[in-house]
């Protein structure tokens, strides 16, 4: 047993992969319950891609790759707050017309012959490959994320409460809301350099939608979250040690088993607890899925 | 100017965004209307397991497909019962379970190759008559949809409380919904890929919505602007000759920012929206293409597919011969998206030479598609050296004993040309080909046969005695990709691991496999591990790192170098090859070329 | 005599086993105009759901002999939605067509009727979203009448109405009594109550049924709003304050109160 635990400690790659994860699941675990707030999962999913041009554009400038998809990544959440400001359509149409935008134009920057091959590859990390540098990155942006939310939290709260309605003096909901993309993109930066877009997309979302199954409060939501991604990034690492499942699968399906049963425990405390609490709610559910 | 209408396969990429546009137009108006832009583009991605069970088990890709994508729409149907997740995390979730599954499928089941990633980036220049037949049968479900069920939509999406009253409230008026737009985007991946399948579902849509106040003008007006945009697109990637799928993504998005920008400035005077339009056009602008690289001799018009045959090719024809090289140097095999120019090439090509296997078996269908009638010759077929095996896998230590993976069979090996013997076949028989095709300049082939036969004779004899100043016990490697078996086998070197299980981008190693690989490396006392060129090598460096093995020395695998590097040409490449291999066994003791000389 | 449109005795309403509304014993006859008082979260939305068929009573006995339509509010609407006031009207014939049928133009013309039955043919062909709020409720009440609903729920229709929009709302349903139609209105307001046939007082359970003459009284107003009644001065009505006057909360009416 003892040996179960310590084994994958014993290998240099795992022991940075565990701390990436951890260092990745306070932050992620903290700023995906805003994005779970805010209904902007489908940014945390596809600004990696809207990067692209960003980076194509880094490389055949000479400058660094992390510089030219860090600018890259948050054009697209600018361009993606404008849009879908302008276009008072769904926000969901605004990202998707921005990042096919984004990613067609890097393709075709990309056929220039100075671009270097795989070169959205480059910046799309395995867990397993994680340097020194990068725990170093990961620890510092992370901070700085972790800090602006905790100072911006009321302000946050407040706008996620009630949106455009919330405008009683104090930065525009519309600031607040691009202030909020600009942090879920530096994560999203931080997130798919060190572990790949699908466990990024996973790790902003899953912990955070299974903390909001367990709780109705934003601060308990938001430590449960985080260590939920902590927990199942850790479970998942082992999973992918002795079970031998590709790393970054294995953590996404802990993930999404914690989701699962937070879903389980929900239900079953709404019967036990509360055993006539009504399962239907009035407001209709304007979306389709 | 429109000469391009005139070749078969524009003419057939024509034709399928034409009937595309019905079933995007019609559909991408309800995922705009219904919010579902962030479903429609999940739902293409999510098709990757259906892909990986097609390709393992061997049936049609399009059938994979949607059956991932109605597993898919089940599971956001499953999850979204807990009303308490937002539409959009339920999505993601969705997304992320149904991409873990492939990914697990991909590198832990299957040993997928590359094939699994080439059907996630569809092409309107590779359209098959079976891509035209499924674009054609979804338009028609779209059109018998839309007319049977659409008001129901309307009613629905125009307020849920009173849709029941107006008998509009049944779930399956959704489903049917989610079905059709399941349908749309399957059909769409094979024109424009998995990351683009929102340029002609959602991008069209949002701009027909920014100037349409009625249903039936906005169904009219998103048809006619994904056929527009599409022919533009496709029309402008023949000019520019750049791959139509992102030119007709960056046409659609700079007329989403055109019209929006002018619907902005008309209402409200604003100049800033002005700005960001101009901002987006003038990005737009930068997408130029660059030409094919013919080398524009006499000849016959020979086409190769990959980097190494076009050097071969080269090196026997010389100037009597007219070649173009379908794969670029120093990209990989694997992320190949034709572009028209090669499309051009084939269609002309009076002879075409294939590496053979996996690598570059995506020119049957470019063969077959372009309407070319040139003689293929695939070089792999009669080689003295054939080796089998599963492709990745095969010499990795203990994981060598592990059974799970018949599914991967004996395959052979595609990198031949590692393997000097094999390239002398190979050459020979480039020379008799283009000899029956040009009795004329026989004599020229021959002559050029001979000097680089020669040169290939001295650099096998010169790598032997570099190899054997290795003490024979350090003659092991480890690289991150197994493209060197004929070479370690040639050579007597042997490869103790590989460090990516499988050859698709998508695949992970586990943490197990590479644990152990690190312990084997430890055990040999292996020195070096030997990043591939082409491929990101952070795995490699991160083992390095804990073994104190060098990554120092990279190879060349499935491609060339570029111009002006050592790996421009394949002796270049070998020469290259054989100096990190013998420095990095020897820890940089033994040196075999000098510079490009020998 | 006729019988009722709608008959409910004994009739408890809930969700998940949990009465949230008792004590239901009630008879409106056909072309009676009713109004519904209470606070949030007295049952009204529930009511409504149990009339259009939505829930089941969890005891005793509803009869509903017409055919339904709601008239939400309007902020219920999607009003960037690319329809006219017609095709909203018109939506009204799905009630009535089979499943597979898109509305023809006959459909059409019944909707084109119904608009000018509100007073708003000439705007039939207007954007919805442009609409004024007033006017939209009318499309709304138009697209009732296009299902041939005998028995229309209005969900506090007089919410941000001016006192022409008000008054114009009120004639409506007025013409739409006297044709026979029931019409069944939710609203907060006493006095606005005070207008109709009947009314039905609801706080969990039904508190008082009848003439508006006779069912509102202090005690019953006391019951119904739980003792936030003040008497204005100088003035012979009741003046009312209820808890939470938003309009946006009666969504979640019933949900966990």
């Amino acid at each position: 047993m003892i040996d179960w635990l310590v084994d994958p400690l014993t290998h240099g790659f795992t022991v940075r992969a565990l701390i990436e994860i951890a260092l990745l699941g306070v932050t992620s675990g903290a700023i995906g319950c805003w994005v779970v707030l805010y209904r902007i999962s489908y940014s945390a999913e596809s600004l990696a891609h809207g990067m692209f041009p960003g980076l194509v554009g880094a490389a055949l400038l000479g400058l660094p790759l992390m510089l030219g998809g860090a600018t890259g990544i948050i054009i697209a959440g600018l361009l993606i707050a404008v849009v879908g400001r302008l276009s008072a359509d769904a926000a969901d149409t605004a990202i998707a017309v921005v990042v096919t935008s984004l990613f067609g134009l890097g393709v075709l920057l990309a056929l220039s012959p100075d671009s270097p091959p795989g070169i959205q590859a480059l910046l799309f990390g395995d867990p397993l490959g994680i340097t020194e540098g990068q725990l170093l990155v990961t620890a510092l942006l992370g901070a700085t994320v972790l800090a602006a939310l905790w100072f911006g939290h009321d302000r946050l709260l407040a706008v996620g409460f009630d949106g455009d309605a919330g405008r009683a003096g104090g930065p525009s909901p519309g600031l607040i809301q691009g202030l909020l993309l600009i942090l879920v993109a530096v994560t999203v930066l931080v997130g798919v350099q060190g572990l790949g877009n699908l466990l990024v997309a996973a790790i902003l979302v899953g912990p955070a939608a299974a903390a909001r199954l367990l709780t109705d409060r934003m601060k308990p939501m938001i430590l449960l979250s985080a260590g939920i991604a902590v927990l199942s990034g850790v479970a998942g690492l082992y999973l992918s040690f002795h079970g031998r499942v590709a790393a970054g699968a294995a953590i996404v399906a802990c993930i999404l088993l914690a989701y699962l049963s937070a879903a389980f425990l929900a239900a079953a405390k709404t019967r036990l607890v509360r055993p006539t609490r009504k399962e239907t709610p009035d407001e209709p559910v304007t979306q389709l899925v | 100017m429109f000469e391009a209408f005139s070749l078969p396969f524009f003419q057939r990429g024509l034709a399928e965004i034409l009937l595309l546009a019905i079933p995007c137009g019609l559909i991408g108006s309800w995922v705009v209307l219904r919010g579902l832009a962030f479903h429609s583009h999940a739902v293409g991605t999510a098709t990757f397991p259906g892909l990986v069970l097609a390709d393992g088990l061997g049936f049609a890709a399009a059938l994979g497909a949607f059956g991932a994508a109605a597993l898919f729409t089940l599971l956001t149907v499953a999850i979204a019962r807990s009303r308490r997740t937002g539409a959009d995390s339920v999505t993601a979730l969705a997304l992320a379970a149904c991409l873990a599954g492939g990914v697990i499928l991909a590198s832990d089941v299957f040993n997928s190759g590359a094939n699994v990633d080439t059907l996630l980036f569809g092409s309107l220049l590779a359209i098959g008559s079976g891509d035209l037949w499924l674009a054609a049968v979804v338009a028609g479900l779209a059109v018998v949809a839309s007319f049977f069920v659409g008001q129901h939509w309307l009613a629905r999406g125009f307020d849920e409380g009173a849709s029941r009253a107006l008998r509009s409230d049944s779930a399956l008026f959704d489903a049917a919904l989610l079905t059709v737009v399941a349908a749309t985007v399957v059909a769409t991946l094979s024109a424009v890929g998995a990351l683009l399948v929102s340029t002609l579902i959602v991008v069209p849509a949002a701009t027909a919505r920014l100037f349409t106040a009625r249903l039936s003008t906005l169904l009219t007006a998103a048809t006619l602007l994904v056929a527009a945009e599409g022919v533009f697109g496709l029309w402008l990637s023949v000019q520019t000759n750049a791959p139509p799928g992102a030119t007709i993504a960056v046409t659609s998005g700079a007329a989403f920012a055109l019209a929006l920008g002018a619907r902005t400035i008309s209402r409200r005077g604003m100049w800033r929206a002005a700005a960001v339009a101009a901002a987006l056009l003038a990005l737009a602008g930068f997408g130029a293409g660059c030409g094919s690289q013919s080398s524009g001799g006499d000849g016959p018009k020979v086409v190769a597919t990959t980097t190494q045959v076009g050097d071969f090719v080269a090196e026997i024809g010389g100037d009597q011969v007219d070649l173009s090289t379908i794969l670029k140097p120093n990209t990989d095999p694997h992320e190949y998206e034709p572009r028209p120019s090669d499309v051009q090439a084939v269609a002309d090509a009076d002879i075409i030479f294939r590496s053979g296997g996996h690598l570059d078996d995506w020119t049957e269908d470019l063969i077959k598609d372009s309407g070319s009638d040139a003689e293929v010759v695939d070089l792999s077929t009669h080689l003295p050296v054939r080796l089998f095996g599963e492709e990745e896998h095969d010499h990795e230590g203990e994981a060598h004993e592990d059974e799970g993976h018949e599914a991967g069979g004996e395959e052979f090996d595609p990198h031949w040309w590692q393997d000097p013997v094999n390239v002398r076949f190979a050459a020979a028989r480039i020379e008799s080909t283009l000899s029956d095709a040009n009795p004329a300049a026989s004599a020229y082939y021959q002559g050029r046969l001979r000097r680089f036969d020669n040169q290939i004779r001295n650099l096998t004899r010169q790598t032997k005695s570099c190899v054997r100043r290795v003490p024979a016990g350090d003659r092991k490697i480890v690289t991150d990709h197994d493209a060197f078996a004929y070479f370690t086998n040639r050579f007597g070197i042997e490869t103790v691991g590989t460090v990516i299980p499988a050859l698709t981008t998508e695949a992970q190693p586990s943490a197990g496999d590479l644990a152990d690989l690190e312990a084997t490396i430890r055990r040999e006392n292996v020195k070096a591990i030997f990043p591939e060129e082409s491929v990101s090598p952070a795995l490699s460096e991160a083992l390095a790192k804990d073994t104190g093995a060098t990554t120092e020395y990279s190879l060349y695998g499935d491609t060339l170098g570029p111009a002006g590097s050592d790996g421009e040409t394949w002796l270049g490449s070998m020469k290259s090859n054989v100096n990190a291999v013998v420095a990095g066994m020897s820890g940089g003791k033994v040196t075999c070329f000098g510079g490009q000389d020998g | 005599m006729a019988e009722p449109a709608i008959a409910a005795a004994h009739m408890s309403l809930g969700y998940a086993g949990r009465a949230v509304l008792r004590g239901l014993e009630f008879q409106v006859p056909t072309g009676s105009r009713v109004g519904i008082l209470g606070p949030n979260g007295g049952g009204k939305t529930t009511l409504f759901r149990a009339l259009t068929g939505e829930i089941e009573p969890l005891s005793g006995h509803l009869e509903v002999n017409a055919t339904t339509a709601t008239v939400a509010q309007t902020d219920r609407s999607r009003l960037d939605y690319p329809v006219s006031a017609l095709d909203v009207a018109t939506m009204g014939s799905l009630a009535r067509l089979p499943w597979w049928k898109r509305p023809g133009r006959a459909e059409r013309r019944r909707a084109r009727e119904a608009l000018a039955e509100v007073g708003l043919a000439e705007l039939a062909d207007s954007t919805f979203g442009d609409l004024s709020g007033g006017q939209r409720q009318r499309v709304l009440i138009a697209r009732a009448l296009t299902a041939d609903a005998e028995l229309l729920l209005m969900d506090e229709p007089f919410t941000g109405l001016d006192t022409t929009n008000e008054q114009r709302l009120e004639e409506l349903i007025d013409s739409l009594a006297v044709k026979g139609r029931t019409v069944m209105i939710a609203t907060h307001e006493v006095e606005q109550a005070e207008r109709w046939d009947l009314v039905l007082c609801l706080n969990g359970e039904q508190i008082s049924f009848g003439d508006p003459a006779v069912a509102i009284s202090k005690p019953v107003l006391e019951a119904t709003y739980g003792g936030h009644i003040v008497e204005i001065p100088g003035q012979p009505e009741l003046g009312v304050l209820p808890a939470h006057h938003h309009h946006h909360d009666e969504g979640h009416e019933g949900a966990g109160q």
